[in-house]
């Protein structure tokens, strides 16, 4: 049952520029790189408790630190790129995370957002390297002999990468380091006197949440090909934070649900965006009263009702939910 | 499954398998074209009086007439918000999903930069992007609207330098694109009279407060102190050089932000001063065609007051008009970029006599104006950039 639904999928993905639309191949890569913000994000948010209104600074910073890369050094495959420019962002979220140890709830969502700001600022005052307002063109990407031109292309790459960082997000989960966020989740002095390092493991949350994020951003910049400080403002941050809630917080599966429902509804609200606040706000409203779990514990309660009828319990080990 | 799977694969072969017939945007009745503007964020007064009020009300005259060869005009706009990234995916859904035939007058630097590849590459028009940083020249497929930075430049220079002998300039610019197109081009014209830029300061985008800019520029003393920035901080320096009594200087503000928006907002303080005018006045102008804008305005939109923005895309859609009326029935993007491309000495009643060369640009030239009584009284005659 499991593999058959895991197949199909695949074969959706890997069929789907040869059936779709081209606008829609475009808008999958999107989907795709939200996807991979927002598993990151769901690291960190989700099953550590740690809230970040900043994540669009991080996409920008691995934006950024890629399409740097890859116009100073064109020779560069895109592989190495994607993952330098996640190891930047993941020292910049290092060094957030640390001072921010000491920061929880309301206080680290200021931090978090007061981070954003922050790396917008810093991109205009840099702009020797960024081009500050004017912005960037990023070229196209190489991958050995190929030139990564066309929508298709972007796409094969972008899912790629977000499969193999989806595995990868599965895998830290099911781990010692996977539970031990949880289990800073459900109660910080509990994981202490467990004996869960919680600097370490804190930190650990943002390095990985930072890496996850800087390598959707680097993809962001190869897809989107122009960046520009205008692109990376708190709603982005926002609509990232939403993206978890909706799909379902501590939940890979549900990350990657809420990062399409939002990227498709952005999209489908393109033509009057005054009315766009409303409806995200509805929408969270609703999702917070009517599904706590998001999407993925909704799912979860229609396919195995007898499980979900249970009262709330913390994710166990192997559970992916 | 296989059934639905095999059903969205007959579906898209169908969808590909359409355009080959026909021009895309273009049917028996109707002409489809778009663009993504700002309806949100920091230019969203512009972008919706530039489309919706604008180039819909030339589009709604056209239409009620019968249309252009008999195709009525429809259009589609979506929302980018000053985001590049929107105007990128906003642009991809308006040529692969909407269909547009061509996109017009799009709005920022920004937006219009992240989209200019794309459109040329898949050979779709960019007509007459409301913006004016020289990037958009030398385009195959790209028209420019607005008059670009240098030859806004050009003239100011020439009549400042060359008519009025003025020796001593400064410049207070915002700090992108915008701000730098111009800075570079006053550096250029003014070295031709054996001139310099006296002092020159920065403004952030998004920042009101230019006190200490303005202070810094008035120890310099300059004779012409040129505003390089858009109605807020623009209004913001007029006011703060009443504040502090700075008198012996002209401020004179760019052709983008010479408008009735920038005047409201600087009230008193905009008396006595000069700036380059890219249209003339949408209130008081006896010019043929802004009577008759105005009269469609009153008629469609009596509510609306006429301004810059939407006689500027009135006279994109204008302009649009005539090329595909010389395109004639059979409308291709080929046939309307040649129409419009001989386009020679067009008189719209607007602008003076428009002739579209191979340099793709159509609005080349400005006039002299003076702020007296809070009105722009015009000073000199259609000033040359050429």
């Amino acid at each position: 049952m499991r593999h058959a639904a895991l197949a199909t999928g695949a074969a959706v993905v890997v069929g789907w520029p040869w059936a779709a639309p081209r606008y829609f191949v475009f808008l999958a890569s999107l989907i795709a790189i939200n996807a991979i913000v927002a598993i990151g994000l769901n690291l960190l948010s989700g099953y550590t408790n740690q809230l970040s209104f900043g994540h669009a600074g991080f996409l920008a910073i691995g934006a950024y630190a890629a399409a740097i890369l890859t116009i100073r050094a064109p020779a560069l495959p895109v592989p190495a790129a994607l993952l330098l420019a996640g190891l930047v962002t993941a020292a910049v979220g290092l060094a957030l995370g640390v001072p921010c140890l000491r920061l929880e709830g309301l206080y680290l969502a200021m931090a978090t957002l007061a981070f954003g700001f922050v790396v917008v600022e810093a991109i205009l005052n840099l702009d020797w390297l960024t081009r500050g307002n004017d912005g960037l063109r990023v070229p196209a990407a190489r991958l050995g002999p190929w030139t990564l031109a066309t929508d298709t292309a972007r796409y094969y790459l972008v899912v790629t990468v977000a499969a193999l960082l989806i595995v990868a997000a599965v895998n830290i989960t099911r781990t010692r380091t996977g539970r031990a966020l949880l289990a800073i989740r459900e109660s910080e002095i509990a994981a202490q006197a467990s004996g869960i390092n919680l600097a370490a493991y804190k930190t650990l949350a943002f390095v990985v949440s930072a890496f996850y994020t800087g390598v959707a951003g680097g993809l962001f910049a190869l897809v989107v090909g122009f960046l520009s400080p205008d692109s990376f403002d708190v709603f982005l941050s926002v609509d990232f934070v939403a993206m978890i809630i909706v799909g379902g917080l501590g939940s890979i599966l549900g990350s990657v649900v809420g990062a399409a429902l939002i990227t498709t509804l952005n999209d489908s609200l393109a033509g009057f965006q005054n009315y766009r606040p409303l409806i995200f706000g509805a929408i969270l409203i609703a999702s917070m009263l009517f599904m706590p779990g998001g999407i993925a514990r909704a799912l979860g309660t229609i396919v195995r009702p007898a499980r979900a009828a249970a009262p709330p319990e913390p994710p166990r080990q192997g559970e992916d939910r | 499954m296989i059934s639905r799977a095999s059903f969205v694969l007959l579906l898209a072969l169908a969808l590909s398998a359409l355009p080959a017939a026909a021009q895309q945007g273009v049917s028996d009745t109707e002409i489809v074209i778009g663009g993504s503007n700002s309806f949100s964020g920091p230019l969203a007064f512009t972008g919706d009086q530039i489309t919706k009020f604008g180039v819909d009300l030339y589009f709604r005259v056209v239409n009620d007439a019968g249309g252009i060869h008999g195709r009525k005009v429809r259009t589609v706009y979506y929302d980018d918000g000053y985001r590049p990234q929107d105007a990128v995916a906003n642009t991809k859904k308006l040529v692969e999903q909407d269909r547009v035939f061509a996109i017009i007058i799009p709005q920022g630097s920004p937006p219009v930069v992240a989209t200019l590849d794309y459109l040329e590459e898949n050979k779709v028009p960019m007509l007459f992007p409301y913006q004016s940083s020289p990037v958009t020249r030398g385009k195959r497929w790209v028209l420019q609207g607005m008059t670009l930075s240098d030859r806004s430049s050009k003239m100011m220079i020439d009549y400042l330098a060359g008519q009025r002998k003025i020796k001593r300039f400064a410049a207070l610019y915002q700090d992108d694109e915008y701000g730098k197109s111009f800075l570079t081009a006053f550096e250029k014209d003014l070295a031709r009279f054996g001139l310099k830029l006296a002092a020159a300061e920065s403004v952030k985008r998004g920042v009101t407060d230019v006190s200490a800019q303005v202070a810094k520029l008035q120890a310099a003393k300059p004779e012409v102190t040129f505003l390089v920035l858009v109605p807020g901080p623009g209004a913001q320096a007029l006011k703060e050089r009443q504040k502090i009594g700075w008198t012996d200087t002209i401020m004179v503000s760019t052709g983008p932000l010479t408008d009735e928006r920038y005047l409201a907002l600087a009230g008193d303080a905009a008396e006595g001063v000069e700036g380059l005018s890219l249209w003339p006045d949408p209130v008081t102008s006896d010019l043929p065609g802004v009577k008759l804008y105005r009269e469609h305005m009153l008629r469609y939109h009596p509510n609306n007051e006429v301004n810059r923005y939407s006689i500027a895309g009135y006279f994109a859609a204008m302009l649009f008009t005539e090329g595909a009326k010389r395109a004639g029935r059979n409308l291709t993007r080929e046939s309307l970029m040649t129409a419009l491309e001989s386009i020679k000495g067009y008189a719209s009643g607007i602008l003076p006599p428009i002739t579209i060369g191979p340099d793709h640009e159509t609005q080349k030239q400005g006039f002299w104006v003076r702020v007296e009584k809070g009105h722009f009284k015009p000073m000199t005659d259609w000033l040359k950039s050429e």
